[in-house]
């Protein structure tokens, strides 16, 4: 282990690098750790005294440097934890660096084996740390030889590429994220952490009466994917706690979507619905391309959800944006019949009742998804609209040098964050992004309407010094809609989903207590 | 360093959606073609510069808008900052260019008091053979309405760069005779940066106007 002087200038000197560690999103488990809420600490407050010791520490640095033998497995953190510094108050982290200091002392004999082995076959790959869910071995490499922080270059680049090209198309990183089942073949490691949490989760699932407020919780940081699709269909309240009730359900809930498919579908070439019908016809195929989504038999499915669920809902219909919302369901719900990584899969080799399983899942999820959020898509996106300030409302607290910027800019919030409400940030972040973020959003109360609001808000701050270095209008906009999330993996998610609720529970419920 | 620009406009490209509005503004300024492009929601922004005459620089701001109806209120929040516009149809599908005149309706109830110069474009002429509205009708249309008409194609580069240049040259000629003046308060035409010349857009037409005679 280097000594303290040592590492602080280690992690200056890589500054630009971002690592992939997952040791950051300690504020991730659910419900994250939070001071004021555990009565520990009033705002404005001093810090309170922990057992280390640490009265008057400043920055997170100094913190960690007090309190290295907490953190002796890998250097790669420091940059993030600089990072951390920058966003996290001193307090919160001195409470949340404590619980994990404590937990990593319990199980840090169990992965010293691991690390060494770690260590040996990727120099590049950070240590496993009890924390919530990471991905599996590519995807954290992946994020550490990316290179988020440093701006300009990644900025420019992405300026020049298209939207639809600046997501990863048949990258190395698997399109499913999250935690991989022990039975998996290929995936070399499981740690210890990852191996228990999937093992509650099959206990919750395996018991008479699923515990939902349990699952929330054990969710909230992010769900293997061996129970994902399971998990998810509780979660939306498309399946029952009641195990004995499920299988009952499911077939119910299939039988009435065809039954939907049977009535309503002839009718897309009728005048009243061929508009709408036309619309989704046309957009499927030209939707980010997902190989499996531009397969003929998925596209046929995602017509007939969209179509469905747009006459159903005639208040909204189908507004662009909606399709996009099938893929995460239909992607992760595919992923329970197979064992292969969804991009390589073909769907039409998957027997005709079983892709009927997976339409009809896929629709009834996503329709609990839109009950959230129809007033987003109805006349005029009085919920876009109403979020949208919102977000301008919240970053100017949480962030006025930041909001000023853009206020002197000219930049209105509306030119960017309106597709990011719209799409729910589907289209600024990769698919495996989204399916991390859906763990969580359907773990929270209202995740997909108030608590992406936090999320919003802690994505922009994310860029502030990206967003700070630009001067000028143009330059702005064309980086807030073309944000350099390209290599981004569970971490980056993890780490801005800890910070969102760190932004709701400070600012949600004191909402003028922090205003200047 | 900031590239030298005489004005910068503020564009506007409207159209039904799918007439090709975002591969179009992505060939000007992008140079390629998107075989697969997102449906645009919202509004995006583009921006490249264009020279209308040797040493004389446009900077074009160009905002891509979402055909689909529902984003209208959205949009159309734009028009009024845009001193000219691109308005497309798809020379494939007839019904975008019957939608043309509600364009125009729904862009005059919106920018009032200002103008948007408008060139129509009918998009996709790569797809000949798919033709639904004859090169006649769509300049007969145009004139009706006192627009330039041109047909495009963002897949084979045809005209590409000919319907945003024509159209700068001619706002640029509209500034230059003052029939577009600088406001306060409105982002259509701003002057721009020339070290050592002049600044502001009148100073620019008295200079303009002594070199034509």
């Amino acid at each position: 282990m280097a000594s303290d002087a040592g590492r602080k200038q280690f992690w200056k000197r890589n500054a630009s690098r971002v690592p992939g560690s997952i040791q950051h999103v300690y504020g991730a488990q659910h419900p994250p750790f939070d001071p004021l809420l555990h009565g520990t600490l009033k705002p404005g407050a001093k810090p309170p005294t922990t057992p280390v010791k640490l009265k008057k520490i400043s920055t997170f640095q100094e913190f960690e440097s007090n309190t290295s033998d907490a953190w002796d497995v890998g250097d790669d953190d420091d940059e993030l934890l600089a990072m951390a510094a920058e966003s996290l108050n001193t307090d919160v982290v001195m409470e949340t660096a404590n619980r994990v200091i404590q937990n990593h002392s319990k199980l840090q004999e169990q992965h010293k084996l691991q690390e060494e082995q770690v260590e040996k076959e990727q120099p590049q790959q950070l240590s496993e740390l009890p924390s919530a869910a990471c991905g599996d071995s590519r995807l954290v490499k992946s994020v550490s030889e990316s290179n988020t922080s440093s701006s300009a270059d990644g900025a420019d680049e992405v300026i020049s590429v298209p939207r639809s090209q600046s997501l990863p198309q048949a990258s190395t990183v698997t399109l499913v994220g999250g935690v991989t089942d022990h039975s998996s073949s290929g995936i070399p490691m499981l740690s210890e952490r990852e191996a228990s949490r999937l093992d509650k989760f099959k206990q919750l699932l395996a018991g008479p009466n699923t515990n939902l407020e349990e699952l929330r919780k054990l969710s909230w940081s992010g769900i293997p994917k061996a129970v994902r699709p399971i998990t998810w269909k509780l979660l939306s309240g498309y399946l029952p706690a009641n195990i004995e009730r499920r299988e009952g359900t499911l077939q119910r809930k299939r039988k009435e979507y065809f039954a939907f498919v049977e009535q309503y579908y002839d009718s897309r070439n009728e005048e009243t619905h061929q508009e709408t019908y036309r619309q989704i016809h046309i957009d499927i195929p030209r939707m980010s391309p997902e190989a499996l989504i531009l397969q003929p038999k998925a596209t046929e499915i995602f017509e007939r959800i969209l179509f469905i669920w747009a006459i159903r809902h005639p208040a909204s219909g189908y507004v662009q944006g909606i399709n996009d919302l099938v893929t995460p369901f239909f992607v992760v719900f595919t992923c329970e019949y197979t064992e292969e990584e969804v991009e390589n899969f073909d769907v039409s080799s998957l027997p005709a009742e079983v892709l009927q399983n997976i339409e009809a899942d896929s629709f009834w999820c996503m329709s609990k998804l839109l009950d959230g959020i129809q007033d987003n898509y109805t006349f005029a996106q009085p919920g876009i609209q109403k979020k949208v300030k919102m977000l301008e409302e919240l970053v100017s607290r949480i962030d006025e040098q930041v909001h000023r910027h853009l206020e002197q800019h000219e930049v209105k919030y509306l030119q960017f964050a309106f597709r990011w409400m719209n799409n729910l940030l589907m289209r600024e972040v990769p698919l495996r992004c989204t399916i991390r973020l859906w763990d969580t959003y359907q773990s929270e109360p209202e995740g997909f309407s108030h608590f992406h609001l936090y999320v919003c808000a802690a994505f922009l701050v994310r860029w502030k010094k990206e967003i700070l270095e630009e001067r000028d209008f143009q330059e702005l906009l064309i980086f807030l809609q073309n944000l350099p999330t390209v290599h981004w993996g569970d971490e980056d998610i993890s780490v801005l989903l800890a910070e969102a609720y760190r932004l709701k529970f400070a600012f949600a419920d004191a909402p003028n207590h922090y205003k200047r | 360093m900031e590239a030298i620009w005489l004005y910068q406009f503020r564009l506007i490209v409207i159209g039904d959606s799918t007439v090709g509005k975002s591969c179009l503004i992505r060939r000007f300024t992008e140079g390629r073609f998107a075989q697969v492009s997102d449906p645009t929601v919202g509004v995006d922004f583009f921006s490249r510069l264009v020279e209308i005459e040797p040493g004389k620089r446009i900077k074009l701001q160009i905002w891509d808008t979402a055909g689909q109806e529902r984003f209208r209120s959205i949009t159309r929040a734009y028009y009024r900052n845009s001193v000219g516009g691109l308005l497309l149809f798809d020379i494939t599908n007839r019904r975008s260019f019957q939608n043309v005149h509600e364009w125009l309706e729904e862009t005059k109830a919106h920018v009032q008091p200002y103008q948007i110069v408008f060139v129509l474009v009918g998009h996709k002429c790569d797809l000949d053979t798919q033709r639904q509205v004859t090169r006649h009708e769509a300049e007969k249309l145009a004139l009706a309405y006192g627009m330039k008409y041109i047909e495009t194609s963002a897949r084979d580069a045809i005209n590409v760069e000919k319907a945003f240049t024509d159209l700068t040259r001619d706002i640029y000629e509209l500034v230059k005779r003052g029939e577009i003046t600088i406001q306060e308060g409105w982002e259509g035409v701003k002057s721009g940066f020339v070290p050592n010349v002049v600044h502001s857009s009148e100073e620019v037409v008295k200079s303009d106007r002594r070199c034509l005679c």
